[in-house]
């Protein structure tokens, strides 16, 4: 029977993998210590930790980094044989993620009230109910400094607290996953691996509150979410866990769900709204702020899935605890999806405060090609970039605002020096174009008009006016739009200018792009070296751009092509340049 | 399921929560879906029963590590829990077979995820 | 509870207002106009041009001031260069999306969009232009719709979803692509759509404009073979002036000698009919009351736009619906039978023109066959007051130094109660008048009825008419419909005794003074205004009761024999029929 484990990996990216050649060198080492029937020792495909050579783990927790061959029989005699640590090869980082929100996906079957109890659910919904009472519960609250997850940062605390200062027959509380940046899913994946911590977070919210009934607002994309809620909430009910006398105390509390249906603007708070009074959904003016009037006119708590999903944790291990984590203007944790060109796509719950840079190279491995990191972006459409140079700022709330960005929802996407940061800001606007609801004007025709200007530059049909156009429209977008979707639309467009300002000039004045994505400014020639005189570019180009023959061989002309970049797509010897 | 009532929960919460041991867990969230992870359970569950092996076999959330999707979390008895990543049919039965059956891990699959408790 | 004052500043200036001011309403005690596009004084806010907005002193962020509450201690800023230059590039904007047809369109010099642009000074097209491919729905001959002029700014939809409970209009599609239109892809004739205009009375730009029918008119004027006549309703003398600058005041002899001068060779006025109706009317209401012949309450059908309401939505109410046609109805196909042959003209070459604050009635005039009972065709044409406005201009007419001239015989002259058929509860008292002389052989000694006159969305009263209490309820604007019919029918359904006798309705805000096709920027002050002058007019005239009026027993005597005769049922009289709310 093994009683120790041993997990090897290379962990240098983009160099020749030893791991099978040090994978033999610990065999031997073993057998010559004769322990090869007690250590079990395995290739390991990722062991979480990047470009610190070779890694050799010995479970539970030592972990040793830029290991040489020569190290390895006194990794044996000492940690392996005699449980000592060798202080020069452990890796002395300590892990990077921390698990509030996460805590339980992973480690428990979603469609399972026992397995959620069983892991300390509904504790925190006993203590509020029996131990505590609203007052107490706020007060925890603001010690914890949660702000809100969703992308405004507003200090949960107040807003629960001005819901509950208002008089009224009846109040509302809704937890909102219409969760619509490009690039998001956190909130997909916490309703779809722990949805009994947000009806939780729900729940007590509701009791702080006042709150008689609360819904679920769920975007129709999220059928396995909507499926693993209403299993949930099922289960809730029959436990006695929802409806009247929870817990058999006097806290009654109803939930029902409400499916989005395809728009982005409904996660605006008061669009929100309209979408489940059965209306158009299009924000209306604020005040009164839906604390005051919301749902049905009722004063209504909205909250994000992951600001709900932090809630029973803080109650059970207390406000201060979450102070504790993170930064002093941001407490707790953040979930992050880093996707885009990054190694190791996926989701990473970190304490605020964590540089990007680790968050980046150390959870996620660095860009997947290799290549230099160019930029991130995050916040979604309402979001700004981040250049590579300021891969050291901290992130918290306050930090990624200033920089021009936001945290927002939590996207993060990873740029290399193959991503054109015009073409990426002409995709959030898009976006924000498509998705807008039409009802104000600055944004339906602001938001179209810088669209148009995007695609002429990266066309190659810009002018350099069009930057201070681009300006003026996002400066009255920002001021006069009437909800968050028209106020950040051209934050991308703001963001890339600030920082990337020589690319847009270069995209104009050159017709120039340097990553190569906007097909209409590559240059395509022929590497004549390549070509087989097929004659498939001459065939397929619409512009008649290719003379020549098979005999003689073939010529792209500049002044005659369209840039359509048909030639490059069809031919079958990659003999078209593209630059 | 009867009504939970405050002294349920005062009972859990005393009682120490003791580690499961021998359990496979497949994570059966939509990542893990889209790679196949359905798939993989159903392998599992048929390997499972081929060689007359009693282990329990759940799903679970998404962990975060969505590039190494499909996943598998297998814990049994004498070996420390690890997480298979990229697994297919094939890595799934040979799962059963190396490392539930024969208690030795499988190379090459092994994922391991790094997380302050 | 006490209501809270409001200390702030704008633009520096101290102010005090009552707590829940909007900061637009709070400038103007300040004399400040904050600029805005798509507030209409007589509608809540919709917040969608942002145009209005201001500045918090010392903050980036910026408040539309059409909704927003000025708040203790806050510190506006109405105008500086940041905030004009933002409300210049949304002007822009939305310029850029919209018809340089000024020249064109219906409303030149009289458009919301165009005063703002103009006020603004704006020089440049800074925007690349683009029109949406939208068609033109003229389907139902009484009000057009372009959309590639609309500016969404929402007036309509909540006018004819809020106000009219019709919810014909509603928003479609997103983004730059949103429209307004009926449901589904289809046309307004189509739709619910009851033609009240009530849509085209609030539309800041050309997007909504009343179907005009002027050319057809000058046409008709200039054919020496048509012998044009023409009518003005009662609402119309109250509100012409305002084209002119002129507020609540009553012009009717300048509009008399106006439409002679245009060349109408017999100027009529529809407040003779209004007597008309309620000679029939009333006795229509004795009978009920007393025989019951037919099912009370009697309910009130001068309003097309109501009528084609009711054949809609409330179908089960047609037995209640006075058979009676609406008064320029009856005095059209009065003029093609009674006047031409009293004047031996051939009814043929007769061109009857009603000016109307209406634009139903220009779907009503062909709305069934029983719109021809003269033989032809009884009302040719109908005008609005706006489109009567633009004549006026158009010939050049110095209107307000007009002197003062008479209406035409046999079908001009009116008593009070014709007059007050142009204001919310005026039907109702006229009838009120003629049913007690019907019902108790007697007259009113005090024929002003205070309790059914004023804007209250529903009124409901009681009068003791020869004993018996009779029992009132004044609707106007449709949305208030649902509370009278939804009463009416729970009392039958539960056998229990009715709660009204006799129901009047009109479909516009006001009446007809606050009508589809009456002059715009219309308030409640403005219609309350307009129905003074009409009441005002009552109270001037000698004779008050429609039954009194010398004329209308002359045409009873000569031509009609009784009220609910047998002719006066063929002329006078119309049949409903329930109506699907969609067609295909």
């Amino acid at each position: 029977m093994y009683n120790k484990t041993i997990l090897i990996k290379d962990t240098n990216i983009n160099a020749e993998d030893r791991t099978k050649n040090y994978y033999s060198l610990v065999l031997n080492s073993l057998r010559e210590f004769n322990l090869h029937n007690e250590v079990q020792v395995v290739r390991a495909a990722d062991i979480g930790v990047y470009n610190h050579g070779v890694v050799i783990k010995i479970l539970p927790d030592v972990i040793y980094q830029e290991v040489k061959e020569t190290d390895i029989p006194r990794i044996v005699e000492a940690t392996v044989k005699a449980d000592k640590v060798l202080d020069d090869l452990v890796l002395k980082k300590e892990p990077k993620q921390q698990r509030i929100v996460l805590r339980n996906c992973g480690k428990i079957d979603p469609e399972s009230l026992e397995e959620y109890l069983a892991a300390g659910g509904y504790q925190a919904l006993k203590k509020v109910i029996f131990e505590m009472n609203p007052e107490k519960v706020l007060e925890e609250m603001k010690k914890s400094g949660l702000r809100g997850r969703g992308g405004a940062g507003y200090p949960t605390w107040m807003k629960w607290k001005f819901t509950r200062a208002v008089p009224a027959d009846q109040k509302f509380v809704i937890c909102n996953a219409d969760e619509g940046d490009p690039g998001a899913y956190m909130d997909r994946s916490v309703l779809e691996g722990d949805p009994h911590s947000v009806l939780e977070g729900l729940m007590i919210s509701a009791y702080t509150i006042g709150a008689s009934k609360g819904y679920f607002y769920i975007r129709a994309e999220y059928p396995l979410a909507v499926e693993r809620v209403k299993i949930a909430l099922a289960q809730a009910y029959d436990a006695g866990l929802l409806g009247k006398n929870i817990l058999g105390s006097e806290f009654s509390f109803d939930i029902d769900i409400r499916l989005g249906a395809g728009a982005f603007v409904c996660g605006e708070e008061t669009a929100l709204i309209a979408s489940i009074e059965g209306k158009r959904g299009t924000p209306r003016p604020r005040p009164p702020y839906p604390s005051v009037k919301g749902l049905w006119n009722k004063p209504t708590a909205i909250n994000n899935v992951e600001t709900l999903a932090n809630i029973s944790p803080i109650i059970v291990r207390g406000g201060d605890w979450f102070a504790s984590i993170g930064t002093a203007t941001s407490k707790g944790t953040k979930v992050f999806a880093v996707t885009g060109k990054v190694k190791n796509s996926g989701l990473v719950e970190v304490p605020m405060g964590i540089t990007i840079r680790e968050i980046v190279f150390d959870i996620c491995g660095g860009t997947i090609s290799g290549k230099a990191l160019k930029a991130i972006q995050t916040g979604g459409p309402s979001g700004g970039v981040i250049p590579a140079e300021f891969l050291d700022t901290p992130v918290d709330y306050e930090n990624l605002q200033k920089l021009g960005s936001i945290m927002g929802s939590g996207g993060m996407i990873v740029m290399d020096e193959d991503d054109c940061l015009v073409d990426i800001a002409k995709f959030y606007l898009g976006f924000c174009v498509e998705e807008s609801c039409g009802k104000c004007a600055p944004c339906r025709i602001g938001g179209y008009q810088m669209l148009q200007i995007l695609n002429r530059i990266t066309e190659g049909k810009g002018k350099l006016e069009d930057l201070a156009q681009l300006k003026r429209i996002s400066f009255a977008m920002q001021k006069a739009s009437l909800c968050g979707l028209g106020q950040t639309a051209a934050n991308p467009v703001i963001s890339t200018t600030r920082y990337f300002d020589y690319e847009y000039k270069e995209h104009i004045l050159e017709k120039k792009c340097r990553s190569g994505k906007c097909s209409h400014l590559a240059n395509y020639t022929i590497i004549q070296e390549r070509c087989k005189k097929c004659g498939m570019c001459q065939k397929n180009c619409p512009a008649g751009a290719i003379p020549g023959s098979r005999e003689e061989g073939y010529l792209i002309k500049q002044e005659k092509c369209v840039k359509c970049g048909q030639c490059f797509e069809v031919c079958k010897f990659k003999a078209i340049k593209k630059e | 399921m009867k009504k939970i009532t405050r002294e349920d929960l005062d009972k859990i919460a005393a009682k120490p929560v003791s580690p499961a041991v021998n359990y496979i867990r497949v994570g059966m969230s939509t990542c893990g879906i889209a790679a196949g992870a359905d798939e993989v359970l159903a392998t599992l569950i048929e390997e499972a029963k081929k060689r007359n092996i009693r282990i329990d076999i759940k799903k679970c959330g998404c962990v975060g590590m969505c590039f190494a999707e499909p996943l598998v979390e297998v814990a049994v008895e004498g070996l420390p829990p690890v997480i298979y990543g990229k697994v297919n049919k094939e890595i799934a039965a040979k799962i059963m077979e190396k490392h539930v059956a024969g208690k030795i891990l499988v190379n090459e699959y092994i994922f391991d995820l790094k997380v302050k408790e | 509870m006490v209501s809270k004052v409001v200390k702030a500043k704008i633009n520096g200036i101290l102010l005090r207002v009552p707590a829940g001011t909007t900061i637009l309403e709070a400038a103007k005690n300040v004399q400040i106009k904050i600029p805005t596009l798509c507030k209409h004084p007589d509608l809540p806010p919709s917040a969608s041009c942002g145009i209005c907005i201001v500045r918090v002193k010392g903050s980036n962020k910026m408040l539309r001031a059409c909704c927003t509450p000025l708040e203790e201690g806050m510190d506006i800023i109405t105008h500086d260069p940041e905030i004009v230059e933002i409300r210049r590039t949304v002007i822009e904007l939305i310029l850029s999306n919209h018809p340089n047809d000024c020249l064109k369109c219906a409303r030149n010099n009289d458009c919301e969009l165009q005063k703002l642009t103009a006020d603004f000074g704006i020089k440049e097209e800074s925007f690349p232009q683009f029109l949406r491919d939208l068609p033109v729905d003229t389907s139902t001959k009484a009000v057009d719709l372009d959309p590639k002029k609309c500016i969404l700014c929402g007036r309509c939809v909540h006018v004819c979803q809020e106000a009219q409970d019709v919810w014909a209009l509603s928003f479609l599609e997103r983004g730059i692509k949103t429209r307004i239109s009926p449901a589904g892809e289809i046309q307004l004739a189509d739709s619910p759509c009851v033609k009240c205009g009530q849509c085209s009375a609030h539309c800041p730009t050309g997007a909504f404009v009343e179907h005009d029918h002027t050319a057809k008119v000058w046409e008709a004027l200039q054919n020496s073979e048509k012998y044009c006549v023409v009518q003005i309703a009662p609402a119309v003398r109250a509100s012409i002036g305002e084209a002119f600058g002129y507020t609540g005041k009553n012009f009717t002899k300048k509009l008399y000698a106006l439409l002679r001068r245009l060349g109408f060779k017999a100027v009529f006025d529809t407040s003779f009919a209004a007597d008309v109706t309620i000679m029939e009317e009333a006795s229509e209401f004795e009978e009920r009351l007393l025989k019951g012949s037919r099912p009370l309450p009697l309910i009130t059908s001068c309003c097309p736009s109501w009528v084609d309401f009711m054949e809609k939505f409330h179908p089960d109410m047609v037995e209640n619906f006075s058979s009676c046609k609406s008064p320029h109805e009856i005095l059209g196909v009065l003029s093609k039978t009674y006047y031409a042959d009293k004047n031996k003209i051939d009814p043929k070459s007769i061109v009857m023109v009603s000016i109307m604050p209406c634009t139903s009635k220009k779907y009503e005039i062909t709305r069934s066959n029983e719109m021809y009972a003269s033989g032809n065709q009884d009302i040719d044409v109908v005008l609005s007051t706006r489109e009567l406005a633009r004549m006026i201009k158009q010939a050049g007419i110095d209107f307000e130094n007009l002197p003062d001239e008479e209406s035409d015989s046999i079908l001009g002259e009116y008593a009070g109660a014709g007059v007050i058929f142009g204001s919310t509860g005026g039907v109702m008292e006229a009838a009120l008048r003629t049913a007690n002389y019907f019902i108790t052989g007697k007259d009113l000694k005090n024929v002003d009825f205070e309790n059914v006159r004023g804007l209250k969305g529903v009124k409901e009263t009681e009068v003791e008419v020869g004993g018996t209490k009779i029992r009132l309820a004044i609707a106007h604007g449709l949305s208030n419909v649902e509370y009278v019919i939804n009463k009416i029918r729970q009392a039958k359904k539960e056998g229990k005794e009715l709660p009204y006798h006799f129901v009047e309705v009109m479909a516009c805000p006001g009446g007809c003074v606050g009508g589809g096709g009456q002059p715009y920027m219309v308030t409640d002050e403005l219609r309350s205004l307009r129905a003074q002058a009409l009441y005002q007019d009552d109270k001037d005239k000698e004779i008050r009761f429609s039954h009194q009026n010398p004329y209308v027993k002359r045409l009873y005597e000569e031509f009609l024999g009784k009220p609910l005769s047998e002719k006066a049922h063929h002329l006078l009289h119309t049949t409903y029929k329930p109506r699907p709310t969609y067609r295909k």
